[in-house]
């Protein structure tokens, strides 16, 4: 069989037709994205999706529940320890997610093909997310204490609650470090399993697993007093540490924060990004 | 420019890359045909930097693609229009865009202007639109940034015969402002409206590159012999272009005659020759899709 010649048909007569983009006056760039750029797109994208938007709904809807609930029963007279606590810890158990998804919504949306192609120092990006949750993490913080105290001035004034304003400095930064710490163990793990629901059910599940672990295995129970984050971590709340205490506070956020981090960023680094 | 030199890639037992060498040149459109599963998204993820290297090397601009600053603006991807956050609007990802790359934010209305989306669809969330909408999404992501290489993995699916003409239109353009553009596609009248030079890979490996002209006249000569690399050393010095046969020998862009007096004073032994024009692109790329068609069938 003999093919006929062909010749190319290409379309160049309708060049003229085609409407081209600007092109973009002056040098292209010759240095790298700046660090604060990437940090800003990151704080972005936690918050433009409707899962992140709906995350927050959802820490301000527990709030404010928890807040009606304080003033209206036995006449708002809660101390303003108690108000911190209302706005504190709807955060400190919800934000995590806000972490996790940061990293895991990378993967199962694909969008770290986009992502790692526009910026393909892929470290730089994982720590911009470390930076832009703990951003999220201190504005969160920052809001919950003027909430609480707005409150329990609100309390004061309207419904004649004797004020009580005494609170000692380690349990703001206990309640400070609850959510931040959350954050970025919540960023750890999706790092390290960069799968939403795996890395949700893990974080949650962590603290019950040590306590039934630690009620059936006393060998458990040992370990959960350096390892366990929540037992780790409520000293703080509490007033002073032993040097003991903060070594076990160390140990733990070792071991379910900043190793998970490491761990994961090594990966990420290496990973064949599908 | 893009460079791709001996690059391999395994995957277990499987060879995704088998020494690919190509370029792509600025101011020309390079087409990369293949049957699916030969290998050039591979290709393209490797040059991106997105997929590790097994052995050989890839540069972009004369830079791996990761030593280049601020990639977006230098290089247009699109290697999967669905790899975009379903909860996100059109805008919204341009702009995300539009901040990393630090270019005008009214570019983004720009873009979106370009490729057809309207204010109406851009603002709707990426997870209600059609397959073409997606593309046309990418493309404007790819533009955004002003780069001067493109790299387009199956850019024509799911538009419609009209958006494939536009894009044609557009990437001839881009290529005639000196651009550089990759794209690739398991058409072959596709690729063959469009590009001025044709890298055909099968099976992980490049089995014919060209000029569009070249390849579709499908003449010359073929001719295998024990020691190709010696007869194409020969033929070379004598002025005559070769290029590789899928089923392994030589193309020679000359006549049979020629090529054999070329053997015989090269001294190499011939084992076929033939008149090449019964053996055009077409049918060689029959040939390549034939075997992943009927597995495609089976399967």
């Amino acid at each position: 069989m003999s093919t006929t010649t062909r010749t190319a048909v290409r379309d160049d007569a309708a060049l003229q037709h085609a409407r081209m983009p600007e092109p973009i006056p002056g040098e292209r760039p010759t240095r790298g994205i700046p660090f604060g750029r990437l940090v800003t797109v990151e704080l972005r994208k936690m918050l433009d999706t409707r899962a992140g938007r709906w995350l927050l709904i959802a820490v301000g809807v527990v709030i404010a529940a928890a807040l009606t609930i304080l003033f209206v029963q036995g006449g708002g007279d809660h101390p303003f320890g108690d108000y911190l606590q209302a706005t504190t810890m709807p955060m400190a158990i919800l934000l995590p997610v806000v972490g996790i998804m940061a990293v895991t919504s990378e993967w199962s949306q694909r969008t770290a093909l986009v992502t790692f192609t526009l910026e393909a120092r892929r470290t730089r990006v994982a720590w911009a997310k470390v930076v832009a949750a703990l951003a999220v993490g201190v504005v969160a913080v920052v809001f919950s204490f003027a909430l609480a105290a707005a409150a329990h001035a609100a309390a004061i004034g309207l419904r004649g609650a004797e004020g009580d304003w005494t609170f000692t400095w380690t349990a703001l930064l206990g309640a400070a470090g609850y959510v931040l710490l959350g954050l970025l163990q919540g960023l750890g793990f999706g790092m390290l399993l960069r799968n939403t629901p795996a890395a949700i059910v893990l974080y949650y599940v962590l603290p019950t697993g040590w306590s039934i672990l630690g009620s059936l295995w006393s060998q458990a129970e040992k370990a959960g007093e350096w390892l366990d984050l929540n037992r780790t971590m409520n000293p703080l709340f509490l007033g002073e540490l032993t040097g003991q205490q903060w070594a076990q506070l160390g140990t733990s956020v070792a071991v379910w924060v900043a190793l998970p981090l490491a761990v994961g960023m090594w990966w990420i680094t290496r990973a064949e990004v599908k | 420019m893009i460079t791709v030199d001996h690059l391999t890639k395994r995957y277990g037992a499987f060879t995704a890359l088998d020494d690919v060498s190509f370029v792509a040149r600025p101011g020309r459109v390079t087409g990369f045909l293949g049957p699916n599963g030969a290998g050039k998204t591979t290709a393209m993820r490797v040059v991106a930097g997105l997929t590790p290297a097994g052995g050989g090397s890839a540069t972009v601009l004369g830079r791996p693609y990761a030593a280049l600053p601020n990639p977006g603006r230098h290089v247009g991807l699109l290697l999967d229009a669905s790899a975009q956050h379903a909860g996100r609007t059109g805008r919204e990802v341009l702009t995300l865009g539009a901040v990393l790359t630090g270019v005008d934010r009214r570019r983004v209305g720009a873009m979106l202007d370009l490729v057809g989306l309207s204010e109406k669809e851009a603002n709707r969330r990426v997870r209600n639109y059609s397959l073409g909408m997606r593309q046309r999404l990418g493309i404007a992501h790819a533009l955004l940034a002003d780069p001067e290489v493109l790299i387009l993995d199956e850019p024509a699916n799911g538009l419609d015969p009209a958006g494939i003409r536009w894009m044609r239109d557009l990437l001839r353009g881009f290529a005639a402002r000196g651009g550089t553009v990759l794209l690739s596609s398991h058409l072959l009248n596709e690729i063959e409206r469009v590009a001025d030079d044709i890298i055909v890979i099968g099976n992980g490996k490049v089995v014919a590159h060209g000029t569009t002209e070249e390849l579709l006249a499908g003449s010359g000569t073929v001719v295998r012999s024990t020691d190709d690399r010696a007869l194409e050393g020969a033929l070379r010095a004598g002025g005559v272009s070769t290029t590789g046969v899928a089923t392994g020998g030589l193309l020679a862009e000359t006549d049979p005659e020629t090529v054999g007096r070329v053997a015989l004073a090269a001294g190499v032994v011939l084992r076929e020759l033939r008149s090449g024009d019964e053996r055009g692109l077409e049918e060689m790329f029959l040939d390549l899709t034939a075997a992943s068609a009927r597995e495609e069938v089976a399967a």
